[in-house]
């Protein structure tokens, strides 16, 4: 058990490494901050001097070593448009973009697992086709569409919800269903499958056969197998969720880390792009590597006995 | 599976191995047929890409055209609409209606080719690294770690940045950002496969390795492939609206759902239909092709984990 | 088990609606809204409307700039002209900063100089480039001197310069200067929490008059529709960034009501080194080509005022005896095929897609050049992108924008001076006489200059000329404010309406 957390630390690192060098030979290729640092009518001798001065002269590998020394040490250097620390805006910026997140993901499993499982039970039923129709149309909608029509006619029409910004529960509310529709979709398609194979399972039947109660047989044995797979990918969609709020932030002028990368990219704080980079990648690989350990607590308690 | 390919290829064998393929693809065709969910979505499927590839034919308007006297003309069937906009006209005047048969051309020539771009790499790479294994197999199988964790919107968007808005950098950022879930559905397959009688049988009698991928390995992953791909044409369309709407996509005039969409929103309390027509149009369109990929995956292989 | 799922499952709904947003708020509090939020807080280092607008409550400059381009007294309490290149100026007594520290012209001086560091790169340095030092001659009265004569000098003063306090920033230096400024303005900065609000609160030591509101709140919302729907719904007070299309639902909303005063110039630039424009038939071409009347009524709802040339109609120094260029698409064929291009021409037009309704103008304006023979391809690009190239003299035609401001050197100096910027035009006379009427300190013979500079820049045509269009603010009808020509949300003006 520790060699495989070892391992899949060392695996952690690497990926952070890559994923580091490939945003900023993208975004020190992407174009020039020096432009926009400085007013519209600076000499080219003050770009020139300015550019020379952050170092953006020197061969791409030479700034990238400089920014990994840095950057180990924890100081990821200061944000070129708002002279501030990076990591201070980061910092900022995370919990918003982690209460969405977390907001999306339970919105989606509070109600895509008893919906799966209802589903899975009463198979075939008009309750069946109708909720995985509904899944099937909410995977099909653009997100920011879905936020979009739901601005429309909450906070437009009926005026119930404050249209943006972040605040009360209220704020939450379109932000969090508009992220976590499809994933609720997903996660009720992913679970009634699962439910499926699993109750058509030799061990089930034999539980059904002693006489235990349904509900019994579905809560205990049913749902603890169909967890597996579903950690599985909640967790990895967790991981996407947190680098994919960017839209639906433009949207709703969520303060959350989306946006503000967005914005820096746009124009081109390097410092920045490079700390949000790391920050959300950090995020995804320690989310996927926390599945995988609690995969691997679930599994041996779980036995599959299949009499073939 | 046919044995009889570890013979020495001759012409009569290849058309022979040809056979059961092709009843095999009858065969899932009937069953997806079979489904009623699958049938109306490849029907839908079928009509929206006749309406894109047809349509100058029957619509004469020009997508292009304004007429800024009158815009914001609301659809038909609301008070102040006409015939001559069916659909209503933007904020420049130009017809919904044309725009957005326009637009389908472009979600769905971006979605269809950047899945088909996804999928070589991610066939060629996963096949590399599943037959060869060792080294290779990890190098590949890192970067694809590298690839998986790079926060999907963040990569396609700095890509963008650097290359610049057009179609082809869209398919090809789409495509190389995308092709990881490919290349670890093929390595899988390839390496459950590389095991199986007929393959070592092949590489004893000493048929070229490439040969053997082609031949035996390729076409029994096909299958799970085309099913993931079709679900993935949704993704892609869905990605390309977003960065459509972030001002990242085609560039105008040329009209995209994405970029309809965003310029939409801006006159959102107003002109409604401006907003949610384009966003009827991919959600439809994207409803098909799952339909459709559901039917797929249940008649290829019933027990792939439902996503 | 599911009973109490669903049990659960029904205490969240409930708790969702009944979670309001948050209505009640105090009656001295004003709350602004802008479409993003303030980069630094420190006046000098950002040149970006949004942050100025914040930073104008917080810090104050020696003069108050007025709608004619002349100055009333602000930190300054009298000043005399010794000669044409040096001021006397004197401050009022009293004054202090937010955290106590007396302002005097030490202050003063100390700002001056830190507009010129280099560390700072401050936004504003070319417009302050002709102050040369300041000489303090007491605690509260010093002497500006210019290298040359400057006339629109205490003007830019009052705008560009706003007096920082040196014992504070040598304390906690520029960085944290930024975030936590220290100024010597109506309000003082409360909170900022970066991404949602800039609280600021009333300094009760304020030498001027006190503004009403107790607190202002700025917030920063990017949806245009969610500004709008804010302010019907009463939650915020002020908002800027309303969207021509929005303001007939403000009016006849019978909640909020519109001010304007601030303009802004889109113009079209073009490219005058290389063919086809180097010609200027096929400049003036492009004037006649462009349907401004149309576009003002479908765009613009008729409010824009039509350019006719450089110059804003509306600022002094603009030719009144010029048109603007009419719409005739046939004469506009019939020059570019005197220029010898007989089939038309096709060209490249540039824009930015950060700035809303950019887009719109662009294609409308391509759809007209297409009828008079200039096939015009659209080049949107992002902010970055479209500064490079601009600087790198890349665009053929592009859309570009000024503020629509009182003092005309503010921005053709910027603008049309080579010294400044050279990439698409340059002309000497321009030039001279553009170096002359910054000197000129009389204003009608200034204006004379002026307008000598719109009639040549008219007839040669570097830029389309198109027109000014009003900004608008959106004010709740419960407050009083009018905005200035400037745009910056300068709240110490506003109060209640009764």
């Amino acid at each position: 058990m520790l060699q495989y957390i070892l391992k899949r630390l060392w695996h952690t690192v690497y990926v952070i490494i890559g994923i580091s060098m490939i945003s900023f030979f993208f975004i020190h290729l992407s174009g020039d901050p020096v432009l926009l640092m400085l007013p519209g009518d600076a000499s080219d001798q003050e770009i020139e001097e300015l550019r020379e001065q952050l170092g953006f002269n020197d061969p791409l590998y030479v700034q990238y070593v400089r920014f990994a020394s840095k950057a180990i040490r924890g100081d990821f250097g200061e944000s070129l448009y708002y002279h501030v620390p990076v990591m201070e805006l980061v910092i900022e910026r995370l919990p918003a973009s982690l209460e969405l997140a977390v907001a999306a993901m339970v919105f989606a499993l509070v109600l895509a697992v008893p919906i799966g499982i209802i589903s899975a039970v009463r198979r075939g039923s008009m309750l069946d086709m109708g909720s995985m129709l509904g899944a099937l149309l909410g995977l099909s909608m653009p997100h920011f569409w879905l936020g979009i029509m739901l601005m429309l006619l909450f906070s437009v029409h009926l005026g119930w919800l404050p249209t943006s910004g972040r605040g009360t529960m209220a704020h939450l509310i379109m932000p969090a269903v508009s992220l976590g529709l499809s994933l609720m979709a997903m996660f009720a398609r992913l679970t009634r499958s699962v439910m499926l194979e699993v109750l058509s399972l030799d061990y089930i039947r034999t539980a059904r056969a002693k006489g235990l109660r349904e509900e019994i047989v579905i809560s205990k044995h049913a749902l603890k197998n169909a967890l597996i797979p579903l950690v599985t990918v909640a967790g990895m969609q967790f991981g996407f969720l947190i680098g994919g709020t960017v839209i639906i932030e433009t949207v709703f002028a969520w303060p959350g880390l989306g946006r503000l990368v967005i914005q820096a990219i746009f124009s081109r704080d390097y410092p920045l792009v490079q700390a949000i980079v790391f920050v959300l990648s950090l995020l995804f690989v320690g989310m996927n590597l926390l599945v995988d350990i609690l995969y691997v607590y679930l599994d041996p308690q779980i036995s599959y006995s299949e009499e073939k | 599976m046919n044995t009889r390919a570890t013979e020495s290829p001759g012409f009569r064998q290849a058309v022979e191995s040809l056979v059961p393929r092709i009843r095999l693809t009858l065969e899932t065709a009937r069953e997806v047929v079979r489904r009623p969910s699958a049938l109306a979505g490849g029907i839908l499927l079928l009509l929206i890409l006749m309406a894109s590839v047809s349509f100058p034919v029957l619509y004469h308007t020009d997508p292009l055209a304004q007429d800024l006297l009158a815009r914001f003309t609301p659809p038909v069937w609301q008070s102040g609409g006409t015939w001559s906009h069916l659909l209503g006209t933007d904020n420049l005047g130009r017809d919904v209606l044309s725009r957005l048969l326009y637009g389908s051309r472009v979600s769905l020539l971006v979605g269809f080719t950047a899945v088909f771009v996804a999928e070589l790499v991610g066939i060629v790479l996963g096949l590399i690294s599943g037959y060869y294994g060792g080294k290779t197999d990890s190098f590949i199988m890192r970067i694809a770690d590298i690839f998986m964790a790079y926060p999907f919107m963040l990569l396609t968007i700095s890509v963008i940045a650097v290359l610049g808005p057009s179609i082809l950098n869209l398919i090809l950022v789409l495509g190389i950002s995308d092709w990881v879930t490919y290349a670890r559905t093929i390595r899988g397959s390839v390496l459950s496969l590389k095991r199986k009688e007929f393959v070592e049988a092949s590489r004893a009698i000493g048929t070229h390795n490439i040969i053997i991928i082609i031949r035996h390995i390729l076409p029994n992953v096909i299958s799970p492939l085309l099913v993931l791909g079709t679900l993935r044409v949704a993704n892609i369309i869905i990605w390309e609206s977003g960065l459509s709407y972030l001002g990242m996509g085609a560039p105008p005039p040329m009209p995209t759902w994405g970029r309809m969409l965003a310029e939409g929103r801006v006159y959102i309390g107003d002109a409604w239909w401006l907003v949610t027509l384009p966003g009827l149009a991919i959600m439809f369109t994207i409803l098909s092709i799952n339909l459709l990929g559901d039917g797929l995956r249940d008649a290829l292989d019933p027990r792939l984990i439902n996503v | 088990m599911k009973k109490t799922y669903l049990l659960i499952l029904a205490a969240l709904m409930l708790i969702c609606l009944f979670a309001s947003p948050g209505v009640a708020r105090d009656a001295d509090t004003l709350i602004v809204v802008q479409e993003s939020e303030p980069v630094g807080l420190d006046l000098m280092r950002s040149s970006l409307q949004n942050t100025m607008s914040v930073c104008y409550n917080i810090h104050d400059t020696l003069f108050f700039p007025q709608q004619d381009a002349s100055i009333k007294p602000a930190l300054a309490e009298k000043w005399e002209k010794l000669d044409d290149m040096t001021w006397k100026i004197t401050l009022r007594k009293g004054i202090t900063f937010h955290n106590g520290e007396p302002l005097n012209a030490k202050a003063v001086k100390f700002s001056l100089d830190r507009v010129f560091d280099p560390e700072i790169k401050c936004n504003h340095k070319g417009k302050l480039a002709a102050f040369k030092e300041i000489k303090v001659l007491d605690e509260l009265s010093f002497e500006i001197k210019t290298a040359r004569p400057f006339a629109p000098g205490l003007y830019m003063l009052g705008i560009y310069l706003p007096i920082v306090p040196p014992d504070y920033i040598k304390k906690v230096g520029n960085t944290k200067y930024n975030t936590n400024p220290v100024g010597c303005g109506p309000y003082k900065l409360a909170k900022w929490v970066r991404g949602e609000s800039v609280i600021l609160e009333r300094y009760e030591n304020y030498y001027g008059p006190k503004p009403y509101y107790r607190k202002v709140v700025f917030k920063t919302v990017p949806e245009a529709t969610s500004r709008v729907a804010a302010l019907l719904t009463g939650e915020v007070d002020v908002v800027s960034g309303i969207a021509v299309h929005q303001r007939k639902n403000i009016l006849e909303s019978g909640k909020a009501y519109l001010t304007s005063q601030m303009g802004v110039m889109p113009y079209l630039g073009i490219n005058t080194y290389e063919p086809p424009f180097d010609d200027v038939r096929v400049r003036q071409a492009v004037n006649y080509a462009i349907n401004r009347e149309l576009i003002n009524k479908a765009l613009f709802n008729g409010k824009a005022i039509l350019c006719n040339g450089p110059i804003s109609p509306r600022t002094f120094g603009h030719a009144p005896d010029l048109k603007p260029y009419p719409f005739d698409p046939a004469k506009a064929k019939a020059l570019i095929k005197e220029a010898g291009y007989p089939n038309g021409i096709e060209v490249r037009l540039a824009y930015p897609t950060y700035m809303s309704q950019i887009q719109e103008q662009a294609e409308a304006i391509a759809a007209n050049l297409a009828e008079a023979g200039i096939k015009a391809k659209l080049e949107p690009f992002e902010r970055a992108v479209m500064w490079q190239r601009y600087k790198g003299k890349k665009h053929q035609l592009f859309v570009y924008w000024w503020d629509d401001a009182p003092e005309p050197d503010r921005y053709m100096y910027s603008l049309f001076n080579s010294k400044s910027r050279d990439y698409y035009y340059k002309n000497e006379t321009i030039d001279v006489l553009l170096d002359l009427g910054r000197t000129i300190i009389d204003r009608t013979e200034r204006a004379k200059v002026y307008n000598e500079i719109d009639r040549i820049l008219y007839k040669d045509s570097p830029w389309a000329y198109l027109y000014v269009i009003p900004e608008v603010f959106g004010v709740s009808n419960k407050v009083f404010y009018e905005g200035d020509r400037d745009g910056f949300l300068n709240m110490r003006w506003a109060k209640p309406k009764n």
